[in-house]
Formats: structure tokens, sequence, C-alpha cells
């Protein structure tokens, strides 16, 4: 029988981007399986933390940061943004797709961005299919 | 200034008359009648050939062989030898043996680098640079001695010649670096193409200044622009060349089947003031690859017959 | 320091594709200053090789260490333990700190992880600039702390070269040129004069011209 891919996605996300009370946003929906991994500030993405959360069977990761020039502590998103690029390299190396891996920016509160960006990371999941690393 | 005339290039610069040098790049084979034509071309109209070592790091027939094929056909090389192909053993080695070949000039140069040419994952040498290499030259011919101080049986009487680049940076250290080479052992100078007149004229009276004219000979580089394309390309792809807005404007404003002709004029040109510039002894035409307008322009210049 | 740079994914597959179980050792000093090999690139190369291997289907295991320097021999010997359980190790030392383990290992592969790439510092975050050859005979005394045996790439002792064009080098735009540099800062001190004086050919023979270098120490020595 052929099983409906349900693809596992882990959020990274700094708690001034995405507050922790707006996860609840994502309840309900059953086309996705959702972790989050909170950070005090987005800079904090070691390129090891999205490698594991791949290893431990993500299917993609998003990573959400402060709209540029706003990041608390100035360069922690531009930091995140550098890194992010490099582990997307890193991925198409292993072989897995670096655009399994998306970073991008949004501001406190603003649920409906949030909504959009998952759903483009799930239409672009769609095509990728699962993690052939799973 | 060594005395001792050898060289037809050093009796011409000696008695005080203006000399023609011009460029023969040897092939990309073995072929020897690809020297014998460019030998052609030039014979009558110059007083020494300037044959190239492996210039722009391409792999080509050996500068001494070359030159030697030259020498058959009466004409007199310069023997161009860079210092990033060959360790001082090498060197002094080559040296010795195209002297026993005949050949009298040497232009002592430290090479282009082997990143621009056809195998730059070659290893470089650059043992020794060109003033050392000046040094070296001048030492075997002058005392007899090769670099340990050894008698050799059989110096090696070279005419010492060096390059300069007027247009390179840092502009005000380019006169200290002239002089710096004429203390090694330089008897004469060819300098990079002149397009820049200005520049090359406050060169001079730097050079002149310091009394560096009274102790070397220079000759000035030419090279006839052959299209607006061309000197737009010398400006801004090759390093250490100086061609001025005014001169991209004049080869772009004459129709593209009179460029050659508005080329040879602006390369007669520089040839008239050169030859009216207290301390320039003569004229080095570098036509890459075009060694048949040669004759033309030493000819209406007025520089013919040569040697 | 010395500055290494981790050789590409799929050359390190390849150098450890006879081995189904590997230890990766890092390095704590230089290479782990240039991100090359230290615990962090240790911990991110075992997890895409991981993942690589996985999606492959291929097994592997893979251990993880990283001790403080490579280069000697007291530090070396704490990774014994670990050595001993695989069956090749990938270092991402230096070729020094390769070579090091080799000699102390007797029969287990050691394989490099890293490319050596230069003696250099740290210009500024994430960049780093080859500064010294080790020559063996260094005259940066006359140079003004500028060295033109590494940072010209003619080697050229009494340069410029005619390629030097508004501070730049002609191989590479990006580049210095060195001698613009030298000559700035001995104008800035006030010793251009040392530019007028002629810089005898080098003596290569302290350098690795003259065949593998030993120093010797016997005030340090039992």
């Amino acid at each position: 029988m052929n099983k409906k891919f349900i693809p596992k996605i882990t959020v990274f996300h700094c708690i001034n981007a995405f507050t922790e009370n707006t996860h609840s946003i994502f309840v309900g929906r059953n086309d996705f399986e959702v972790k989050f991994i909170k950070l005090p500030c987005s800079s904090m993405v070691k390129d090891i933390f999205l490698l594991r959360a791949f290893e431990a069977g993500a299917d993609g990761v998003v990573v959400l940061v402060c709209p540029e020039g706003q990041c608390r502590y100035v360069e922690g998103n531009i930091r995140a943004k550098k890194r992010v690029a490099w582990v997307k390299n890193l991925l198409d190396d292993i072989g897995i797709d670096g655009g399994r891996l998306s970073l991008s920016n949004i501001a406190a509160g603003d649920t409906a961005a949030a909504t959009q960006i998952i759903d483009n990371a799930l239409k672009n999941l769609a095509e990728l299919g699962q993690n052939p690393a799973a | 200034m060594n005395m001792n005339a050898q060289s037809r290039l050093q009796e011409t610069l000696s008695k005080g008359e203006f000399a023609v040098t011009a460029e023969c790049g040897p092939p990309r084979g073995a072929n020897p009648e690809v020297v014998r034509k460019k030998g052609e071309l030039l014979k009558g109209y110059v007083d020494a050939v300037n044959v190239t070592d492996n210039q722009t790091a391409i792999v080509r027939m050996s500068s001494i062989a070359a030159c030697s094929h030259l020498l058959q056909m009466g004409l007199e090389p310069v023997m161009q030898m860079v210092t990033r192909d060959r360790n001082r053993i090498a060197l002094q080695s080559d040296i010795m043996g195209a002297y026993s070949l005949g050949i009298k000039n040497i232009l002592c140069l430290s090479g282009d680098h082997q990143s621009f040419g056809s195998q730059p994952d070659a290893l470089n040498v650059f043992d020794i640079d060109s003033m050392n290499l000046i040094r070296t030259v001048q030492t075997m011919r002058d005392q007899g001695k090769d670099m340990s101080g050894f008698e050799l049986n059989g110096p090696p009487r070279m005419f010492i010649g060096a390059a300069a680049n007027p247009f390179a940076d840092p502009f005000e250290y380019r006169v200290i670096r002239l002089a710096k080479k004429i203390d090694a052992g330089a008897d004469f100078i060819q300098t990079q193409c002149i397009y820049n007149m200005d520049r090359f004229k406050e060169w001079m009276k730097m050079a002149r200044d310091e009394g560096l004219t009274e102790k070397v000979h220079i000759l000035g580089g030419v090279t006839p622009l052959k299209s607006a394309g061309m000197a737009k390309f010398m400006n801004n792809k090759v390093a250490g060349m100086d061609v001025p807005e005014p001169l991209i404007k004049r080869m772009a404003g004459v129709p593209k089947e009179k460029a050659v002709e508005e080329g040879i004029n602006i390369c007669l040109e520089t040839i008239a003031e050169l030859r009216d510039i207290e301390g320039v002894h003569g004229v080095h035409i570098m036509a890459i690859e075009w060694e048949e307008i040669v004759g033309q322009i030493v000819e209406s210049a007025g520089l013919t017959p040569r040697p | 320091m010395i500055v290494a740079e981790q050789k590409p994914l799929s050359e390190i597959k390849e150098i450890i594709a006879p081995y189904k179980k590997i230890l990766i050792l890092g390095c704590g000093t230089c290479v782990k200053t240039c991100f090359a090999g230290g615990e962090d690139e240790v911990a991110v190369l075992a997890s895409a090789l991981r993942l690589a291997c996985k999606k492959d289907g291929k097994k592997i295991e893979i251990e993880e260490l990283t001790i403080e320097r490579q280069c000697e021999d007291e530090f070396i010997r704490e990774s014994a333990p670990a050595v001993s359980r695989s069956e090749g190790v990938l270092s991402l030392a230096c070729g020094a700190g390769v070579q090091a383990l080799a000699r102390r290992f007797a029969r287990t592969p050691v394989l490099p992880g890293v490319n050596t790439t230069f003696i250099g510092v740290l210009e500024k975050q994430g960049v780093f600039t080859e500064e010294c050859s080790g020559c063996g005979n260094c005259r940066l005394d006359i140079f003004g702390g500028i060295c033109p045996v590494t940072r010209c790439a003619k080697k050229l002792l009494n340069g410029p070269c005619g390629g030097s064009q508004n501070g730049k080098c002609e191989i590479n735009p990006e580049t210095d040129c060195a001698w613009q540099l030298i000559i700035d800062r001995l104008k800035a001190l006030g010793q251009m004069d040392n530019l007028r004086k002629y810089i005898p050919p080098k003596n290569w023979s302290t350098s690795l011209s003259g065949g593998p270098r030993k120093l010797v120490r016997e005030d340090h020595m039992i």
C-alpha cells in the first residue's frame, strides 16, 4: 500500500522572531509533523545542529530569523544566514539536497507569514520526497 | 659600461648611433623555419633581434636554439633569459652555452608568472631574481667567475640588458629600481611599450637627474596598435601597461580599414619623439606576431639601412 | 599558525571507503583556529559522513575525538584507546600531525582529512593569509616586516616587477603587491635606503631545498 508521505519538519527559530505561543498555529494540521527548537538568537544555530536534525530524521529544516537590521544582537540573523548557506552546500555534497534547508526572515507575531513559509517548505518537500538518509 | 666591444648592438650604441631592435617569438614547436621566416622579415632593418624566453609562460622553442638559428642567418640575437624556469645552476650553464654558440647579448628578466601561461600547474623556480641575474652575468664577464667564485675557462662576454617599466607602480620607485639594475651591471635597458609619452618623459627626466642616462643605453619600447580594441585590451588587461584615453579615442576615431595605418602613424610619431629625448639611445619594436610590419616602420622612420 | 582546509567531502568519502570503522581525530591547536579540524569540525564531518553513508546504503561506524595537539606524542598517546578500536584514523590535523600519528600507530592506517595550505595569520574574521614560508633565513628586518619570499608571487628580493599596478599583484587583483607594501612601510619608517641596496641571491640551503630540516636543542635533551 502506498502510504502518504507526511514530511517531518524541524523549525529552528529565534524567540524574538517567532514566539512560543504562536507554535499553536500549526496545531490540528495533519499534513506534516513539526518539531520546534527555540533559540535565544538565530546566530546560535550551529551547523552541527542543522545536520543532527537531518540525522534525527527530519525531511526538511526551516530556520526563522528576525528581519535584517532588526536583530537584537545586531548581526545574529546575518550569521545564521551565512551558516545556513554553508550547510545547504554541505547537504548538496552529502547528496540529500540543500533545498531541504531554508531560512526566512519573519517579524514577531506575523502568523500569516509563518504559515506561508511552512507551506512553501511543504511544497518543496513534496517534490524532494523523504530524506534519503533518514 | 664594458668597453670591450663585442656585439654589434654594443658597437652601435657605443658610437652614439640610434639603435633599432625588434622582437622574435620562437614557435610552439620544433620547426626552425618559423624562426628563419621571422628573421628574413627583420634582416636589414634592425641592429639586433630579441628572442623571447617562453614569453607569457607558454612553452616554446628555447631562446638559445632560436638565437642560434638567427645567428646562422647573419642576424644578431639578444637572448632573453627569465629566472622563472631555471635555477642558478641552469642559468649560468646556459649563459656559457649561449656565448659558446656566438650569442653576445642577453636580456635579464624575471619572467611572466606561470599562472598566465598554458601550464599554470607548473612549479616556478625564481631561485634568483632579474637583479641577481644581471649581477651574475656581469661577474661572469668582468671577473671571469661563476657565482661560487670559480674561475671560468673562457668567460662569457655578454652585453647585458635589462627591462624597465616606467608605467608600473609605485612610480617613484621605478627610477630607484633602474639605478639598481645599472649598479648590478646592466649596459642597456629596453622599456615596456610606450603609449603614455608624458609619463615616459617624466621618468626619463628623473633618470637624467640621477645621472643614469650617462651610465646606460635606454631603448624605448614601442608596439604598433592594430585596432581600438587592442588599445583597450592592453590598457585594461595587460598589467603594467598604460594606454591613455586620447590614444584609444584616436584609434576608435578612424574607420576600421584605416586602423592599422593609424596605429603605424602613432608608432612613427612615438619613435620621432623618442629620438628627441635626451638619454634615449634607441627603439625596441615589439610587433608581436606581426614581424612583417617592422621593416615598414623602420623605413618610414628613416632609420634604414641597418645594421 | 598553520592554516589548513578540509578536503571536499567526495574526496574524504573515497579515502575512507575501505574502512567500516573509523576514528575522526581533530587537533585543538592551529587547525581549530582556522576552522578545519577542531572539535566542531570533527562533529560536522562525522555527521555529514553518517548522512552520506546512510543515503548510499553503506554501513560505517564513526568515533569522534579531538586532542590538544597532534604534533606531540604526549598528546597523541591520549588517543591510543580510540585508535585501537578503529580500522583507520581520519586525521584533521596538518600534515605534521598526520605523520606524527603514523609514527605512533604502526598498524593503523592514518588518513589525511585536510589539505595543509600555509603558515599564515588571521587577517580578519574568516580570512587567512599566507605570510611565512619557513625559509630558515629570515630577513624581515630589511623588508620592513613584510616578506617578499612568501608574499611576492615571484619571490623577488629586488622587486617590484613590472606587473605591480595600483598596489595589486598582476597575478591576482585581490592580492596586495608585497613590494608596494614594503615600499609604503619603509617610507613610513624612513628606511627607503634599504631598497637602494642590492640584495644578493638568497641562500636556500636553510629552506626545504636543503632537504628535510631538523632542529636540535641539546639543552632540552636528556
